[in-house]
């Protein structure tokens, strides 16, 4: 399970280093998440910028993370590929995170 | 070995365009095994099927490999975390392209799966206080499929579905309108 944590003055960025969050990683993602977010005293931003795939046990992690926040202290999810932005909508849970807009690395042509 | 091209194109349709590609697989139900296969069926259906097609067809095999996976009996060991293990069920996938989808058949050896499974799911409740940690898994598969269908026949499930994919690339089925 690869994550870069990096913290500066305002808020911690935290870049997962996987392509995957599925069934095979999700609990380990989960149990590291969840020991670093609990530290947290400034906002979290979570880059899944390199994400191409997570399934429901990633999306289950990913609530068992936001259960996880220190009160008052936000969680944004950024760079959500179109594989992993199609969970969030379906389940809705759209709803329920924070997902911040910002632009793709990848940009289509046209 | 896996049959790319069918010597029978009559079999897999009516479509003008020759042989279709196929996909099929034995494995046991362990989180890796499900990963590579799926990396498999991506490469094998890449060159026929947008991206969005594939995506959807990835998220629905790893839900249903993974429930398998999640479901085995138990065998009445302790495993190192102080669990009782589960045998990892043996999974036979097969997914054949056809007009307008991909018609996929995945039967394993697994426990029957409950009768709520096989209902039209209702969402977790995203609003709920508690927010629920699982249970999307089901409601992503009937979400994504068509002509769902399960039965059980002596030791094993078979889970039959369809998932659309549209002919024309440049439309996108699965956005609501408006």
């Amino acid at each position: 399970m690869n994550l870069t944590v990096a913290p500066d003055a305002h808020r911690i960025v935290i870049r997962v280093e996987e392509q995957r969050l599925d069934a095979a990683i999700a609990t380990r993602f989960k149990d590291r998440m969840r020991e670093i977010v609990s530290k947290c005293s400034t906002p979290v931003l979570l880059d899944l910028r390199q994400v191409q795939f997570m399934d429901s046990s990633g999306l289950g992690a990913m609530i068992a993370i936001h259960k996880a926040m220190p009160h008052g202290i936000s969680l944004v999810l950024e760079g959500l590929q179109p594989n992993v932005e199609r969970v969030f909508r379906l389940t809705r849970m759209d709803t329920v995170f924070t997902i911040s807009d910002a632009p793709r690395t990848e940009r289509e042509v046209g | 070995m896996n049959a790319a091209n069918s010597h029978d194109p009559g079999q897999t349709g009516d479509l003008d365009r020759g042989a279709q590609p196929m996909f099929h697989r034995v494995l046991r139900a362990q989180p890796l095994l499900v990963r590579d296969t799926l990396a498999d069926i991506r490469r094998r259906f890449a060159a026929d099927i947008d991206e969005d097609a594939l995506g959807r067809l990835e998220l629905v095999l790893a839900e249903v490999m993974n429930n398998v996976a999640e479901h085995g009996p138990w065998i009445g060991e302790t495993g190192p975390d102080g669990g009782t293990l589960r045998a990892a069920p043996m999974i036979h996938i097969c997914i054949v392209r056809h007009a307008g989808g991909l018609s996929c058949a995945v039967t394993d050896d697994g426990i029957s799966l409950p009768d709520g499974c096989l209902l039209p799911g209702a969402i977790p409740d995203a609003h709920s206080v508690d927010l629920p940690e699982g249970g999307f898994g089901w409601f992503l598969i009937h979400d994504l499929t068509q002509e769902l269908c399960y039965y059980r026949e002596e030791t094993r499930n078979f889970l039959a579905f369809r998932v659309p994919v549209s002919e024309d690339a440049s439309s996108d089925p699965e956005k609501p309108a408006g």
